[in-house]
């Protein structure tokens, strides 16, 4: 019988408990559903302060990106878990992930879609106005529906980084796939190894089809030429997308 | 065609997953004659003791590297204004060191937590592991452990205000273990007995596990008892039970026997002198 950490019989284990990384799993996955919702829904809302002709608005987005882009995930999620309470409030881990991930990472989508807000031409919102829209809908009708083209590609990186930071709940006892892979490699006979190349590629499923997507498209609409964006939004996209692969 | 590049996929992360394991398995393979390539065992004839040659291995190396608990006060701590560590294990580990060099002072530790000590074990990074890893039937496939050096119960670490006196109060309620401890299926078969359910959240360290009772995400620590009595404060009682008895063994890498033999009968020894026994009192445990 091989000891090695990678043995056939520990496959097989892993196997007959199959069960409870697949749990964890599923878990991930609807952490990661509903915090990029909530991540696309603040950074909707942050990315149009972050676009604002009034000061005050802009300065609502600064903080709130510089706040959570510039904390480590890890850091703010345990001060959630392990503070919150002794003030009060007590989240579910569950919503800890859900909350804590789609907030910090709602910065990102924030700074995501200003970006394409800003790559819209001027003469857009100029038309929409003269045509009675108000802001929101100027932005609602007008504006966004045009940023979709542009920033999908970068918005698509920030789901698959999403989705891998969904792991920090490991450390909580988070019940995701992590915790799941953890907690079975480190129970009866230690068989790490198939443990953590399982968690390894359910990760690497969901996230690799999303950014090849992403890459693909992103080639395919700087192909097109109707598509029509001042230089520097697009560099600007482009750093973005570079920063966050 | 997008068929055919997902089939790819699949079968390129199949061939790494047999890499790996063939690596595993390699390693596994090489390490042991490892120890015998420096087969120096006719260089000292000084030493009166059988030759082994994963000990001459270490000899060779010039330092025995063990991997030790950082967090767990009489056992394994860091301390950090002496910024060493002290505790059982420690002078434990020291006397092996002893024993191979003559000298006490070779040895390097290395912090692991449950999560870290079986994988450095197979890496090769540390030669043994003496971290209140508790010695299991299951275990024993999968690594070397020598005998106890030291036996305790699991107990229960609550908030007094909780009014947590023994596990038969414990029904609902969530209990804190530590990642690959064995004290989670001990809690459960006496949860069980009690007739009350409970759940359980693991963590990486026992740090973490005090500062979750402490905010409430959980409501009772459990582990051996000589370890909650380090994690005691002014908010926290330790309650009577005593759970299933958990044994501690010097642990190494599965295919360095003689290292095994040899460490095992050292402390067979010494639990007979009762060397070991002087320690434990030293420690107050």
């Amino acid at each position: 019988m091989s000891r090695s950490p990678f043995a056939l019989w520990r496959w097989k284990l892993l196997w007959e408990d199959k069960a409870a990384i697949f749990s964890g799993f599923v878990t991930t996955l609807f952490v990661s559903f509903l915090a990029l919702l909530l991540a696309l829904l603040i950074g909707i809302v942050f990315g149009m302060l972050g676009t604002s002709e009034k000061k005050p608005l802009r300065a609502i987005n600064r903080v709130y990106v510089e706040f959570f882009q510039n904390i480590p995930l890890l850091v703010q999620v345990f001060f959630i878990y392990n503070a919150f309470p002794l003030l009060g409030f007590r989240w579910s881990v569950f919503m800890i992930g859900v909350a804590g991930v789609g907030i910090y990472h709602g910065a990102y989508v924030a700074e995501v879609i200003r970006a394409g807000i800003r790559s819209i031409p001027r003469g857009q919102s100029d038309a929409a106005r003269s045509q009675g829209f108000n802001y929101l809908q100027t932005m609602a009708y007008v504006i966004l529906p045009q940023t979709i083209k542009i920033i999908l590609p970068p918005l698509t990186n920030q789901a698959v980084n999403l989705i891998k930071n969904t792991s920090v709940l490991a450390t909580l006892s988070g019940l995701d796939l992590m915790y799941q892979a953890n907690s079975w490699a480190l129970q009866g006979t230690l068989s790490y190894g198939p443990a953590y190349v399982a968690a390894g590629t359910l990760y690497f499923l969901i996230c690799f089809p999303l950014a090849t997507w992403a890459r693909r498209y992103e080639r395919r609409i700087k192909e097109r030429e109707h598509i029509q964006l001042s230089e520097s939004a697009v560099d600007e996209l482009m750093l973005m997308a570079e920063e966050m692969l | 065609m997008k068929l055919k590049k997902l089939i790819a996929l699949m079968l390129s992360l199949l061939m790494l997953a047999t890499l790996l394991s063939a690596c595993g398995g390699d390693s596994g393979g090489s390490t042991t004659p490892t120890p015998t390539a420096p087969s120096g065992d006719t260089e000292d004839p000084g030493t009166n003791e059988p030759s082994n040659a994963a000990v001459d291995a270490i000899r060779s190396a010039g330092v025995l590297r063990v991997g030790c608990k950082e967090d767990v006060p009489n056992f394994g701590l860091f301390d950090i204004a002496s910024n060493d560590y002290e505790g059982l294990e420690i002078d434990l580990a020291r006397l092996i060191a002893g024993e191979i060099f003559g000298d006490d002072s070779k040895v390097s530790f290395q912090a692991v937590t449950a999560a870290t000590r079986g994988p450095l074990l197979d890496n090769g990074d540390i030669d043994l592991v003496i971290a209140t890893f508790t010695i299991t039937e299951e275990r024993k496939l999968t690594y070397n452990f020598s005998d106890p050096y030291y036996q305790d119960a699991v107990g229960m670490l609550v908030r007094k205000d909780a009014g947590i006196t023994s596990i038969a109060d414990c029904d609902g309620k969530t209990i804190g273990v530590a990642q690959s401890a064995t004290s989670r299926d001990a809690i459960q078969a006496a949860a069980d007995a009690a007739g009350v359910s409970v759940s359980f959240n693991e963590y990486g360290t026992y740090p973490e596990i005090q500062m979750a009772l402490l905010a409430g995400n959980v409501d009772v620590f459990c582990v051996d008892r000589s370890i909650l009595r380090g994690y005691l404060t002014d908010e926290l009682i330790l309650t009577d039970d005593k759970f299933s008895p958990q044994e501690y063994g010097v642990t190494s890498k599965f295919e360095n026997k003689e290292l095994a033999e040899y460490v095992n009968t050292l402390i067979q020894k010494w639990n007979a002198d009762g060397t070991i026994q002087g320690l434990i009192d030293k420690h107050g445990i």
